[in-house]
């Protein structure tokens, strides 16, 4: 058993048996002063009884409880951590032919792997993931390239090894530098020993680093940008330390920094993208003599250059309730940059005043729909009739504007769709839903009903509506918003389009739900549709009933950066578990796969394909989706520092199915702080009950390092005076000396 | 004409005027509606129904007198719909503030010509909430020689909105050249040389006239109209028409007029404008 505690079951614990304990020591005194038994062995008979007694009575009252941890101990397999981060290849001396830390593991590996042993123990390396491996070919395949050194995952993912229950220590080989932490906390869940062989650690460093560079993952065209870079100084006295920001081998920023001895400094470097796209830019510190180090002495990062705000072309026919949400919607983001036109009158409108008295303004159409229309991110047509403004002859190149990728998206009104007679023109070739011609019978019959729109089959998991991700209840968060009313009449969906609302009992003439909203693309663009002008009572009237406006908001800022392409939004996703690598780290790719409806691709055959300058495939992975269209593989990152991307493409095609860029750095983060940290091995042994060795040839034989295994069977609790027969020798000890005091003539 | 009062005043020399442009326009009135019958009834309606419609919704609520100017909101709602594109509901509705159908249509016109008590809290609340889900209030005091209306008013505001108070609205505002280009505001008299209004974020929710606008708008079924306009008989009457024009303008359309498109054209015509 093990920290045995002792316990008072009586009510009041110490103090009440403190005061039980007085009471009885009185009763003893004064029954002793009235004994009445001048015999000196009877008498001490009596008092004898009387002690016992009361001690008795004492311990039956109090009830002393012990209680424990009973443990098991017997012999256990030993695990041995190798650490293979890239911190290895950091020499433990300054000369040029001195050891790497990594050197001295391999040369241990070496020495334990010729011994004999009983038991052979479960050999891993570790960085961010634990591998396992085998002592006798350790020392030719233990490569410091792994980019992280979590110890924690490694201890844990060890436990959970093969050797199981079996587990009785774990034999780190490292040099401490753990980035993530937590390690103590995991050995002492898991109850495991922890020895440790410090590498590096009696070795002095001279190092200048970069030890952190802070700068947003998103930069502006045209707009300063910052870069915040820490450089550290080790091993060497005070100085100035150039700083260069460049971008492949132009230099766009220099200056100096000031960094004291063992210690930090930060500055700021401002640099303005002018290309669009993504970039790589890099932090360059010189490397002085003697650098333990000199990989750290370069930071790169990445840089998606995008154009500084959206640009929205909004044309309005009419002012109305929905135009006016839209726009406040718009003009709230400061990202946005909305130019809008709503027609205010037309001819058949009395003003009432000349024109000088008005604040009338000509329609640019020329400007808007000639000059400037590939500006814009994304243009919409709400409510807006083209014929009475001499639009015919733009509306080509609106289609073309489409078709090389632009944004379009027709909302609807009395003079949209159907009605403002768009089926004999260019803009029904992009639009996802057919137009009726105008005059037909049902483009008179705009609905004017009111009508909850619901979602359509297979369209929860679209941007657009999965206003919650889970599908039942974005069912009935749809359910609940307040109802639309009126409807514009189109037809079939077309081809490349997706029905994501429909009306709730209405039909088209052939007999499919009547669309409220339909997305879809055309060429390379992207189109929606939305037949109703009255969206704006999912914001103000369920807003102003149910307490909540957010539906209004998130649909329509779903459906802008949808429009826009937003990469967050885009249906096939692949993202890497980090976005710098060290050469030849370890990536692991996840990728989630859909279709352009985003239903899940399914089960497919798809290959990952790490690509650099013109696209030069330099790893590539053959990998099976689930039913999910999931899938993750792991690749090594290239050899060389520089920008790159990772693509997926389905077996047999061509067209990529989304990708994800990445850069690799020469140092990375697990160089930018090379110190070894025996300290933090040196705690984690003594508080695990584990030895610490910090001359790699001062370690033992594994054989000698302690792997019993100590398994907890569980708390016991003994109470001793808790049976009938405690009860019992009290009565017989009180009745012991009552027989004898009356047989004595006592009183 | 209605007096407050009860009695009639004696005539002036305007008033007399007043009565012959009346009668005139009277008989012009009958003739028009003899000719065209239909032409103050509600046209079919181009909107996909009534939530699409511009509906100058009345307030209603206890005590005082709500309904100074009970023709005053349909004639708004025809001067809008003939001068401007927007489509109007030509018998505006009505409604209390408490009534949830409020969030129905974002605006609601509110006017008085005394006094009132107190509103009740849900009513508080759901002027609260109007405003701050979007909704757009003009409020219109009738009687802006009687300080009894603007008491009421001024102290409801501050119950429904502490935190937003009401305050002045520059002379540059957009309200002023939302689509007519005006200069101060007036309404069936000259009255302040300014509009109040709660501003909340980037838009004014809320715009206070002491004018009397609903006196200059209203106009009977025969076309004639109700009140005279003073000091400055029918142009001024023009110029309310178009201030109500402009505010329902800019609850539709907010501060369109200040994109930057729009400032060389309304900087060029500013110096043109009607006095």
């Amino acid at each position: 058993m093990s920290d045995a505690r002792l316990a008072l079951e009586i009510p009041g614990g110490v103090i009440s048996a403190l005061l039980i304990a007085a009471a009885l020591v009185a009763v003893i005194v004064i029954g002793l002063r009235h004994l009445g038994v001048s015999d000196v062995r009877r008498r001490r008979a009596l008092i004898a009884l009387r002690v016992a007694t009361a001690l008795a009575a004492l311990l039956v009252a109090i009830q002393p409880t012990w209680s424990g941890e009973r443990l098991d101990q017997r012999p256990g397999r030993l695990a041995v951590l190798f650490d293979a981060s890239r911190s290895g290849i950091v020499r433990t001396g300054e000369e040029e032919d001195a050891r790497t830390r990594a050197d001295e593991a391999e040369a241990l590996a070496a020495r334990w792997s010729g011994a004999q042993r009983e038991r052979a123990p479960d050999v891993y390396t570790f960085g961010a993931a634990l591998r396992p491996a085998r002592l006798e070919t350790l020392a030719e395949e233990l490569a410091p390239i792994e980019d992280d050194t979590r110890l924690a995952a490694a201890i844990e993912a060890a436990a959970e090894g093969p050797a199981g229950d079996e587990l009785g220590a774990v034999l780190v080989v490292s040099d401490g530098a753990d980035l993530a932490g937590g390690a103590l906390e995991t050995a002492t869940r898991l109850g495991l020993r922890v020895h440790a062989v410090a590498l590096g650690a009696g070795a002095s460093l001279r190092d200048d680093a970069i030890a952190e560079v802070r700068a947003d993952r998103v930069g502006f065209l045209r707009r300063t940008a910052m870069v915040r870079v820490t450089v550290r100084r080790l091993g060497e006295s005070a100085g100035e330390i150039p700083v260069a920001l460049m971008r492949g081998e132009e230099t766009l920023r220099e200056t100096a920094v000031v960094v004291p001895e063992d210690g930090e400094a930060t500055v700021d470097l401002a640099f303005t993208p002018d290309r669009l796209g993504r970039s790589v830019y890099r932090v360059v510190i010189p490397t002085a003599p003697g650098d333990a180090v000199p990989q750290n002495n370069e930071r790169a990062f990445l840089v998606r250059v995008a154009r500084d705000n959206l640009r929205v072309l909004l044309v309005a026919g009419q002012p109305s309730w929905d135009e006016r949400f839209l726009r406040a919607f718009l003009t709230r983001d400061p990202t946005t940059d909305l130019i809008s036109f709503f027609i205010l009158r037309n001819t058949s409108d009395m003003t009432m005043a000349q024109p000088e008295e008005l604040a009338l303004i000509p329609f640019p159409t020329d400007e808007l729909f000639h000059e400037h229309l590939g500006s814009f991110d994304v243009v919409l047509f709400q409510n807006f009739e083209y014929a009475p403004y001499q639009m015919a002859g733009y509306l080509p190149r609106i289609r073309d504007y489409v078709m090389r990728g632009g944004s379009f998206a027709m909302i609807g009104g009395p003079l949209s769709f159907s009605a403002a007679g768009y089926a004999e023109t260019p803009i029904a070739e992009v639009l996802p839903v057919g137009v009726l011609p105008r005059g037909t019978a049902e483009t008179q019959a705009i609905t004017t009903d009111r009508f909850q729109p619901v979602l359509a089959e297979d369209a929860s998991r679209h941007p657009l509506v999965a206003l919650l991700p889970d599908a039942r209840a974005n069912a009935a968060a749809w359910a609940a918003l307040s109802p639309l009313q009126g409807l514009n009449v189109t037809t079939d969906v077309r081809s490349g389009g997706q029905r994501l609302l429909q009306h709730p009992t209405r039909r088209d003439r052939s007999g499919a739900p009547l669309s409220v909203l339909v997305s879809g693309s055309a060429g390379r663009g992207r189109v929606m549709a939305l037949m109703t002008d009255t969206s704006w009572r999912w914001g103000m009237t369920s807003g102003g009933q149910q307490g909540d406006a957010s539906a209004y908001e998130r649909f329509w800022d779903r459906a802008l950066r949808w429009l826009s392409r937003d990469p967050a939004l885009e249906p096939a996703r692949i993202e890497t578990d980090r976005e710098s690598y060290g050469p030849s780290a370890r990536m692991r790719i996840d990728a989630s796969l859909a279709d352009e409806r985003y239903v899940p691709l399914g089960a497919r055959e798809v290959t990952i394909t790490v690509l650099g300058e013109a696209d030069r495939p330099l790893a590539s992975a053959d990998v099976r989706t689930d039913g999910e269209g999931r899938a993750r593989v792991e690749l090594v990152a290239p050899d060389e520092p520089g920008g790159y991307r990772v693509v997926a493409v389905e077996r047999g095609a061509t067209d990529v199915l989304a990708e994800e860029v990445f850069v690799v750095e020469s140092g990375g983060q697990e160089l930018a702080d090379p110190r070894p940290r025996p300290d933090v091995l040196r705690e984690l042994a003594a508080r695990t009950g584990g030895e610490i060795f910090e001359d790699p040839e001062q370690a033992p034989d594994l054989e000698r390092f302690d792997a019993t295994r100590v398994r907890s069977l569980g708390v016991v609790t003994e109470r001793p005076f808790a049976s009938p027969w405690a009860f019992l020798v009290l009565v017989a000890l009180f009745g012991a000396e009552w027989i004898l005091r009356r047989r004595w003539g006592a009183r | 004409m209605r007096d407050r009062g009860g009695t009639l005043p004696q005539p002036s020399e305007h008033d007399r005027r007043s009565v012959a442009r009346t009668a005139i326009t009277l008989a012009c009135a009958l003739l028009a509606a003899a000719l065209a019958p239909h032409a103050m009834t509600p046209s079919t309606a181009r909107a996909l129904g009534e939530s699409s419609l511009f509906d100058v919704r009345s307030v209603d609520h206890e005590g005082g007198n709500p309904r100074p100017r009970e023709t005053a909101p349909r004639r708004l709602a025809w001067e809008v719909r003939k001068r401007t594109s927007i489509d109007t509901r030509l018998e505006p509705s009505r409604a209390r503030l408490d009534d949830p159908s409020i969030f129905e249509t974002p605006f609601l016109y509110w006017s008085g010509d005394a006094a009132f008590p107190p509103l009740s809290e849900p009513e508080i609340a759901g002027l609260r909430r109007f405003l701050g889900f979007g909704g757009f209030v003009l409020i219109d005091d009738a009687s802006p020689d009687d300080d009894g209306f603007d008491t009421s008013i001024r102290r409801e505001l501050s119950r429904a909105m502490p935190d937003a108070p009401l305050a002045r609205l520059p002379a540059q505002h957009t309200v002023f050249r939302s689509f007519y280009l005006l200069q101060r505001p007036e309404g069936r008299v000259a009255g302040p040389d300014h509009l109040e209004g709660i501003t909340l974020g980037d838009r004014v929710a809320l715009v206070y006239s002491r004018h009397d606008l609903g006196g200059a708008w209203a106009r009977d079924n025969l076309g004639t109209w109700e009140h005279s306009v003073t000091p400055g008989g029918e142009a001024q009457r023009e110029r309310a028409i178009r201030l109500g024009v402009n505010l329902a303008m800019y609850s539709l359309c907010l501060d369109y007029k200040d994109d930057q498109v729009h400032a060389p054209f309304i900087m060029r015509r500013r110096g043109a404008a009607i006095p």
